[in-house]
């Protein structure tokens, strides 16, 4: 995976060459348990390579956002361990831990209404000196189609408006650093196709271009094989399957939502599977 | 009033001129509107003020009657309400951003009644106390005002962390419970008081300046300046609150250090406020509600302007307080909720309307 990153013209030295070195993971997550209410989820195991990107697949209510949580720190997990680039997640400084991992979570919802303009930037907020903010703000915004709505107030947007400028401040979070951690919670739901492929396509262009890993809660299996690299098969809070993308996933696919899938190659050679009713059971 | 004719464009109403001028520099405005109102309180009240009055502390001997009254009740009473009307809309604005809700204030929190409450049970159990040195007896009642707020504050900072891990819906809720019981007890304490003490209770709850001296709006003014000084560094966290915790906490902001420095800042300045003035309604909610509706959302700019706001608010309710019956004063607190009240309830009715209730 390493070797596909491209070198640009980045200022911070290679992370990805320092910890294939040290044989450190960038993101590992070693038997972590967690108990929500009465609801046990994990043990979960799970270890990202830098610039990998993998999807997290299952149905509803399986523990998807929960495991999103334990990695992103909104939750601490009550046994086992996450680090982050070989250093556990709860000894991170909270402004170091946002210039290496962004988070773009489900709800959009912002309070009182604040201009779109400090929305995206309040991704930066963290930064205590910022020369570059207004520059990358715009770039952010563009690079996520919604350069045209810098000006207007976050709460007269639409539901696909509010999911583009969110993005956006993700965008900006990670705009100038390298081989970072993006992660994201069905960020395409309630999104049409059109502007489905245009953000996703944006977003992991955005992560390519400066190594970052994508870690996605999807629901369309179609995205998930066709861009990300592996899939975590997630059901009744624990992880039952982690597997290279491709063909060979859709048994347990099938297994996981409990349908049939029926396959086609389209025009480009690409896969493209759609789900039909399971007969046999 | 009316807009000087070469500032109005043909088909402009006249009153956009003076929305434009307040968009363009709502510091400059707020700060003229306040100078206004000051020039006015100095001239309200039972003793007319001349222009001598001004010069008398220069020139040597005792203090004439109304210079007396100009340097020694009425200006201390005008920086009071300033000071006083700039803490409550500072922490209506914290309150509010903390909260990421428009009609959150210090008052919904229960720490205004937690003062209200401790200052109720002074009043009727320790005033009478005949082991009490008189000297103390000044300051008993800001001193248990103001233990009553920091008490709530801690209190709500313990429980709402017990009951649901740090959500602000449970402070909020704690809030609510907290407020009912001050309300139980103050009512307790209104059955078992004396007439003497029931009067001194009810004047006080309902709020007033007349206590004002210079002392005290030196100490407020300490307690102002150093609160601004921690508010500025917060507002820009305060900003991504608005985002909600989780959000906010992604993009790097401590959000468990900035909610305990937000309560400990809305604690000292109603505390304070509450010890000295009593229960003054309405101004926490309105002022930083109007700095929103005028200026826009950004918290560092609501914080400011919510000062300018409460402190103009507070003097015009104070002075018409004072005015109204000469010689007799009815307490500010009737002024600021007759204000408010209706105002609240439009704003209930505006977030109706935009289908946010």
């Amino acid at each position: 995976m390493n070797a596909s990153i491209p070198s640009g013209g980045w200022a911070s030295p290679g992370l990805s060459a320092l910890l294939a070195e040290s044989g450190a993971p960038l993101l590992a997550l070693s038997q972590a348990r967690l108990r929500l209410g009465r609801q046990d989820f994990g043990p979960f195991d799970l270890q990202m390579a830098v610039g990998e990107r993998v999807a997290i697949l299952g149905p509803s209510g399986a523990g998807k956002s929960t495991l999103l949580k334990l990695l992103s720190r909104e939750l601490a997990p009550s046994h086992g361990q996450v680090a982050l680039q070989g250093r556990a997640l709860a000894d991170w400084p909270l402004p170091a831990l946002s210039r290496q991992r962004a988070v773009l979570p489900q709800t959009h919802d912002v309070a009182f209404g604040l201009p779109v303009q400090l929305v995206v930037s309040l991704g930066r907020v963290a930064l205590a000196h910022d020369p570059q903010q207004e520059r990358i703000v715009e770039q952010a915004a563009a690079l996520a189609c919604a350069g045209h709505l810098l000006g207007r107030r976050f709460d007269t947007l639409s539901g696909g408006e509010k999911a583009r400028v969110q993005l956006a401040r993700v965008f900006a979070q990670l705009w100038d650093v390298r081989d970072a951690l993006v992660m994201v919670d069905e960020p395409l739901a309630a999104l049409d196709p059109g502007l489905q492929l245009q953000l996703l396509d944006a977003m992991l262009d955005y992560a390519r271009t400066r190594g970052h890993a994508v870690l996605a809660i999807l629901h369309d299996v179609n995205q998930a094989l066709r861009d990300f690299d592996r899939l975590l098969l997630v059901q009744d809070g624990a992880v039952v399957g982690d597997m290279a993308s491709g063909v060979h996933c859709l048994p347990a696919l099938e297994r996981l939502y409990g349908v049939r899938f029926a396959c086609a190659q389209d025009a480009d050679g690409a896969l493209v599977v759609a789900a039909r009713r399971n007969t046999s059971s | 009033m009316t807009a000087p004719a070469h500032l109005t464009l043909p088909g402009q109403p006249r009153w956009a001129v003076y929305w434009q001028a307040l968009q363009a520099r709502p510091a400059g405005v707020l700060l003229a509107i306040i100078a206004g109102s000051v020039w006015l309180a100095l001239s309200a009240g039972a003793v007319p003020v001349a222009a001598a009055d001004w010069r008398a502390p220069l020139a040597d001997g005792p203090l004439s009657g109304s210079a007396y009254v100009l340097w020694h009740l009425r200006l201390p009473r005008i920086a009071l309400a300033l000071l006083v009307g700039a803490a409550l809309g500072l922490s209506g604005a914290l309150t509010q951003g903390l909260f990421r809700n428009p009609l959150a204030d210090p008052g919904l929190l229960g720490v205004t009644s937690g003062a209200a409450c401790a200052a109720a049970l002074s009043i009727v159990f320790l005033a009478s106390y005949p082991g009490l040195p008189p000297a103390w007896r000044t300051w008993l009642l800001p001193a248990a005002a103001f233990t009553g707020a920091v008490g709530v504050c801690y209190l709500l900072d313990r429980v709402a962390r017990w009951l649901s891990a740090g959500s602000i819906t449970g402070l909020l809720l704690t809030g609510i419970a907290l407020n009912a019981l001050a309300a139980a007890i103050i009512g307790l304490c209104t059955y078992l008081a004396s007439d003497e003490q029931l009067r001194s209770l009810s004047f006080w709850t309902l709020g007033s300046l007349a206590s004002a001296s210079w002392p005290v709006v030196a100490a407020l003014l300490l307690l102002l300046l150093g609160a601004l000084w921690q508010v500025r560094r917060l507002l820009r966290a305060m900003n991504a609150l608005a985002l909600g915790e989780a959000a906010a906490a992604h993009i790097g902001v401590n959000v468990r250090h900035l909610r305990v420095w937000v309560i400990v800042l809305v604690a000292l300045l109603c505390g304070f406020s509450v010890a000295w003035c009593g229960m003054i309604g309405f101004i926490g909610l309105v002022a930083p509600h109007i700095a929103r509706t005028l200026f826009g959302p950004d918290q560092r700019q609501v914080a400011p302007l919510a000062m300018g706001v409460g402190a103009w608010l507070l003097l015009l309710a104070d002075t018409v307080a004072r005015s109204v019956a000469i010689p007799a004063e009815v307490p500010v607190g009737i002024f600021t909720a007759l204000l408010g009240a209706p105002f609240f309830l439009a704003l209930l009715l505006g977030a109706r309307q935009r289908g946010l209730t």
